[in-house]
């Protein structure tokens, strides 16, 4: 990027309008809802638990989210390249991929908890599985990217002199750009359907109790299921749908649209 | 130097994409491989260029090669500045020399106004315009062109036919044009090679001034082509 940045500004340029919105109108749009919502509503729980809480809660469950998505995209993008680089890696490859994909990963997930307790990291289970279920999302969009850049793309980086690291970073990242955009929406997805099982610790751990539970939104939602707090309940999946449709309005819009620049004609 | 292939053969797994061929192309010399589709024009092309391995034979070719694409395969995510430079990026040159090279290749090639902006937002002709520019950069031994008009309009095809003239007579470059289209090679190149069934049937000499459509004996050299291109 150093040579994007010093000496052709017009290199992946957008317009002005563009930036403003996504860099300042979308953060400050969030910052503004959620100044509003703490400062003027709270919701009356049996459990004791307030609005604040609930944000808090949900920063909690996105961070464990991030920290499992950006692992799955550092893991998945040398994964799928290494399943695509000839037609034998392919055909060894994708399908243990597609096998790997349907094994029931909650089947493993009391191994998990058991093992991360007792390194004493239990954000760790909870990551981990969100991991598992990311990764293979992402995979299978980066490998069908991979296999649509046309040829002689990659022979003009040939005839070009563009090789090694600098192919990986000119060629293959941008040009798989947009299917690392999707398979990221495909990934939080499943995040989002998991986080309520991953963060619910106790249920898999033998005479576990609420304590062992993870703070996050989901924790919070299946508790407020469990205590039949209906208020909680409802706070919880809003603020959740809120978070969801927020995160799909400010960062994947503006990544597809954005990606739209990288798309082969 | 030269480019010379000595009985190259070349094979995918059981196709013969190329068999027996051998010619020699001198320094300076502008010249056209014709033929059917699928027969081997474009394999030679890849051959000289480097990017595909002759499986027996030999083959003499220059380092340094520039080359136009039938599908013009710029960088859609890179501007017309940084399309340009991309080969120069590959050769460790100054940043500075970098801006110099690049800007007189795009105005060679007539793309002044549109230096910032993306392939997406240029006309066919102006994008290969782009990639004639990016070949020539990097300062080759030989351009290599395969197929580089057709997907272009008869206007602008006739316009880069020019420019192609004009830069072969200024700067004496080698060039090795692959073409499907008998008039486009007589009108441009002084030697053609005929690819059939996969060989090389036929060598053409072509010695009319230029520009040559408007020649009484033009049509001429197309015919006697044609008859064999067809035979």
């Amino acid at each position: 990027m150093r040579r994007t940045r010093r000496s052709h500004h017009y290199a992946y340029a957008i317009t002005a309008g563009e930036r403003l919105y996504s860099i300042f109108l979308g953060p400050f749009f969030v910052i503004c809802v959620l100044f509003l919502a703490v400062k003027f509503f709270s919701v009356p729980s049996a459990t004791n638990v307030n609005f604040s809480d609930l944000l808090t809660a949900t920063s909690f469950t996105l961070g464990r989210l991030l920290v499992a998505y950006v692992i799955a995209v550092i893991l998945a993008i040398p994964i799928a390249i290494l399943a695509v680089k000839n037609t034998f890696t392919e055909k060894i490859f994708l399908p243990m991929f597609d096998v790997l994909e349907s094994v029931p990963i909650l089947a493993f997930f009391p191994i998990l908890i058991l093992f991360f307790l007792r390194i004493n990291l239990p954000n760790g289970a909870a990551i981990f599985i969100l991991f598992l279920s990311m990764l293979w999302n992402i995979v299978f969009t980066i490998a069908s990217g991979l296999k649509l850049i046309p040829r002689d793309i990659i022979y003009a980086a040939e005839v070009f002199g563009i090789k090694g690291f600098r192919y990986f970073k000119e060629v293959t990242l941008p040009a798989i750009f947009p299917e690392i955009v999707t398979g990221s929406i495909l990934a939080f997805a499943q995040g989002w359907n998991l986080i309520i099982v991953a963060e619910v610790l106790h249920t898999y751990i033998p005479g576990g109790t609420n304590s062992q539970d993870l703070f996050g939104i989901g924790s919070i939602l299946v508790r407020a299921s469990n205590q039949g707090d209906t208020n909680l309940f409802i706070a919880s999946i809003a603020v959740m749908v809120v978070v969801i449709a927020l995160f799909n309005f400010f960062i994947w819009q503006n990544l597809i649209h954005y990606s739209e620049r990288f798309k082969f004609e | 130097m030269t480019i010379e292939f000595k009985h190259v053969n070349k094979s995918y797994e059981k196709i013969h994409a190329l068999e027996d061929i051998s010619f020699l192309i001198k320094k300076g010399e502008f010249v056209s491989f014709i033929g059917p589709s699928g027969e081997g024009k474009s394999t030679i092309l890849k051959i000289i260029a480097g990017i595909e391995k002759e499986t027996s034979g030999t083959v003499i070719r220059p380092e340094k090669i520039g080359m136009v694409f039938q599908t013009i395969a710029l960088f859609p995510w890179l501007n017309v500045y940084e399309n340009v430079a991309l080969g120069l990026r590959s050769k460790k040159i100054p940043e500075k020399e970098i801006h110099l090279i690049v800007h007189k290749y795009i105005k060679m090639m007539k793309l002044e106004n549109f230096v910032t902006h993306r392939p997406a937002d240029l006309s066919g002709g102006q994008r290969q315009r782009v990639g004639i520019a990016r070949a020539l950069a990097i300062d080759p031994e030989v351009l290599l062109l395969d197929e580089p008009f057709s997907a272009l309009d008869p206007k602008i095809t006739a316009e880069l036919h020019d420019d192609i003239i004009s830069i072969w007579r200024n700067t004496g470059k080698t060039i090795v044009l692959v073409s499907h289209l008998i008039e486009e090679a007589v009108s441009m190149t002084e030697k053609i090679f005929l690819i059939k069934g996969n060989r090389l049937t036929n060598t053409f000499l072509i010695d009319l001034p230029y520009p040559r459509r408007e020649h009484g004996r033009f049509m001429e050299e197309v015919s006697k082509i044609r008859r064999e291109f067809f035979k």
